[in-house]
């Protein structure tokens, strides 16, 4: 028995009761919003109702009805879904070459890849909305599709690499010697090898994608507008509408929430970009 | 083809779209911040459309430099990135330490504690601002309210009356206001980003050698004297990730400010950028060369600090 694991009452009692108040803490944001949608727009701010109250789906048939929740939706889900590929598509050959051909400039690039995220977007919006207007793209999936892809890109490839430079050599090494050329490898080797950290950078990417919302709220005005532009149309100034607000922001986040939940233990390892052991 | 350029290869497609994504739009913001160029102007009406013969030299710059909301914002936004990471480090350490044992529970506190940093940033805002923090019909209007209520009810009591009617009554903060604003965009980011740390902290610390900690212990080492110099110095790497990452994204923030304030005293840069791009798209350009230049400066400071770390 480890000689660490002396119990005291602070491990006994104490521990679990504060965890699970902090645990309670962080969520109850999340759980008020969910509760607050099953209320009347009356019965959100009224004190004597806070807690009991009789529930209605009243909301979330609006929403629906209003407001074409699922066009906003089918739009979240096909650029998130299209850029995430895209995004793996690109960035799993280019992790694959600096991982396993790095040359003298390879840590520069990277280093240089991740300083593109610090570019402001603001910056650099107007020049977007002029150019995307001039070719006429403004406004559709393909746009939104791309620049979700190269804002995530770095992030993407900086993940990849770690990963990738997990895996020995010599069983790249050993495909070479077997006749397998590069496409081959990344194929039949490397994808195979590094399935979970590359299901977890997909998964971090989706995550970004759903929720980003600068790019493509001012890139957009209805055909390709994001689940993002549903929550700026709607946030209800001065509160009046707490029961509405509620409900669209709860379908809003509610799939991505429930997303991360199953899959926790990948985004621990895929966050850590590999170099915490 | 040599052995090795064809892989080599592959990671051009990638730097070919990054250097696009950065030269063309960041080239013309920089054409766009030496002329005159505004969205609006019925006297200079040649003023609405970009070209070289509305050359303005510095001015746009000299322009930025002057308004008064400049050196704020970008004060602003240290203070806010700042603030954020401090914290945000702060509490995810101590979260990640309460956690890492095992307890009854463990795996739910855990989905739980995660669940903020998957909410979009957008709906993060607006729930923060109306429905917790808002000072009537928020739930910090209500809990003032109800406390003031009960305050009430204890003055009315026969003998203990008295002294509680030397208490004040108590007033809702504003959290729109300009003194405030800051604050609230500060809580609403940690309660999103501290998930992150914790993650990060506890994968970090179900690595720690436990051997060492054993020896430790034999050796009388207490709880805070183990924390101090075993638990910390290995979570070194994990904090500078951290930092990193969530520079990165705070330097940009915008929704939160927006949604929060209107810039109500409260601005970044990013949010002054979008302010002078409601017209003069001339001063926006300098200013997102400023924040670039911003960025640049944070940036080499993080990368000569962390980049080593995660490069080994």
């Amino acid at each position: 028995m480890p000689i660490v694991a002396q119990t005291s009452k602070f491990s006994t009692y104490g521990r679990p009761v504060l965890a699970w108040g902090v645990g309670l803490l962080f969520f109850f944001p999340i759980f008020w919003m969910v509760l607050t949608s099953f209320k009347t727009d009356a019965d959100a701010v009224k004190p004597e109702n806070l807690v009991f109250f009789t529930p209605t789906l009243e909301n979330y048939f609006n929403m629906v009805e209003n407001y074409d929740y699922w066009r906003f939706a089918r739009n979240s889900i096909i650029t998130a879904v299209s850029a995430t590929i895209f995004t793996l598509f690109v960035s799993i050959p280019a992790a694959y070459a600096m991982a396993f051909n790095p040359s003298r400039a390879t840590k520069d690039i990277l280093m240089w890849m991740l300083s593109t995220k610090m570019l402001p977007a603001a910056a650099v919006l107007y020049p977007m909305i002029f150019l995307a207007k001039g070719i006429g793209l403004y406004d559709t999936h393909i746009l939104i599709i791309t620049v979700l892809s190269l804002i995530n890109l770095p992030i993407a490839i900086w993940m990849l690499f770690t990963y990738f430079k997990e895996i020995p050599r010599d069983i790249i090494e050993a495909g070479k010697m077997d006749g397998v050329n590069t496409w081959g490898e990344i194929k039949e080797i490397l994808i195979p090898l590094a399935w979970g950290g590359i299901a977890s950078t997909a998964l971090l990417v989706f995550i970004f994608c759903w929720n980003e919302a600068y790019w493509t709220v001012r890139l957009t005005t209805i055909d390709a507008a994001t689940l993002s532009k549903l929550i700026e149309g709607n946030r209800a100034p001065e509160g009046l509408f707490f029961g509405r607000l509620s409900a669209v922001s709860t379908a809003a986040v509610g799939p991505i929430v429930v997303l991360g939940w199953f899959c926790q233990k990948q985004l621990v390892q895929g966050l850590t970009f590999g170099a915490v052991k | 083809m040599s052995d090795r350029k064809l892989p080599r290869l592959l990671q051009t497609p990638a730097v070919l779209l990054l250097l696009i994504w950065m030269l063309v739009p960041l080239g013309m913001t920089l054409y766009f911040s030496f002329i005159r160029y505004v969205l609006n102007n019925l006297r200079r009406p040649e003023w609405t459309s970009p070209s070289l013969s509305n050359w303005r030299g510095f001015g746009n710059y000299e322009f930025v430099l002057n308004s008064k909301d400049f050196v704020l914002a970008i004060q602003n936004s240290l203070f806010i990135v700042c603030s954020i990471l401090f914290l945000t480090v702060i509490l995810g350490i101590l979260i990640a330490v309460l956690i890492n044992k095992t307890f009854p529970g463990q795996g739910i506190v855990r989905v739980l504690l995660i669940s903020p940093f998957f909410v979009m940033p957008a709906v993060n805002a607006v729930l923060w601002i109306n429905m917790i923090l808002d000072p009537v019909l928020g739930l910090q209007g209500i809990a003032v309210a109800g406390v003031n209520d009960m305050l009430d009810g204890l003055r009315q009591m026969p003998v203990l009356g008295s002294f509680f009617s030397l208490w004040p009554e108590f007033e809702p903060i504003s959290f729109r206001a300009t003194q405030t604003s800051a604050i609230a965009v500060i809580m609403m980011v940690t309660w999103q980003w501290t998930p992150f740390a914790v993650l990060i902290f506890m994968t970090s610390l179900q690595s720690e050698d436990q051997q060492q900690k054993e020896a430790a212990v034999l050796d009388g080492a207490g709880t805070w004297s183990q924390f101090r110099f075993l638990t910390l110095p290995h979570l070194g790497r994990p904090i500078a990730i951290v930092v990193m990452i969530q520079a990165i994204f705070h330097l940009s923030l915008y929704a939160e400010i927006e949604i929060v304030s209107r810039g109500n005293g409260n601005k970044n840069l990013p949010y002054l950028i979008g302010e002078f791009a409601n017209n003069n798209i001339g001063a926006a350009s300098a200013t997102g060369i400023f924040a670039v230049i911003l960025a640049n400066i944070v940036a080499i400071f993080l990368l000569r600090m962390v980049g080593k770390t995660l490069m080994e």
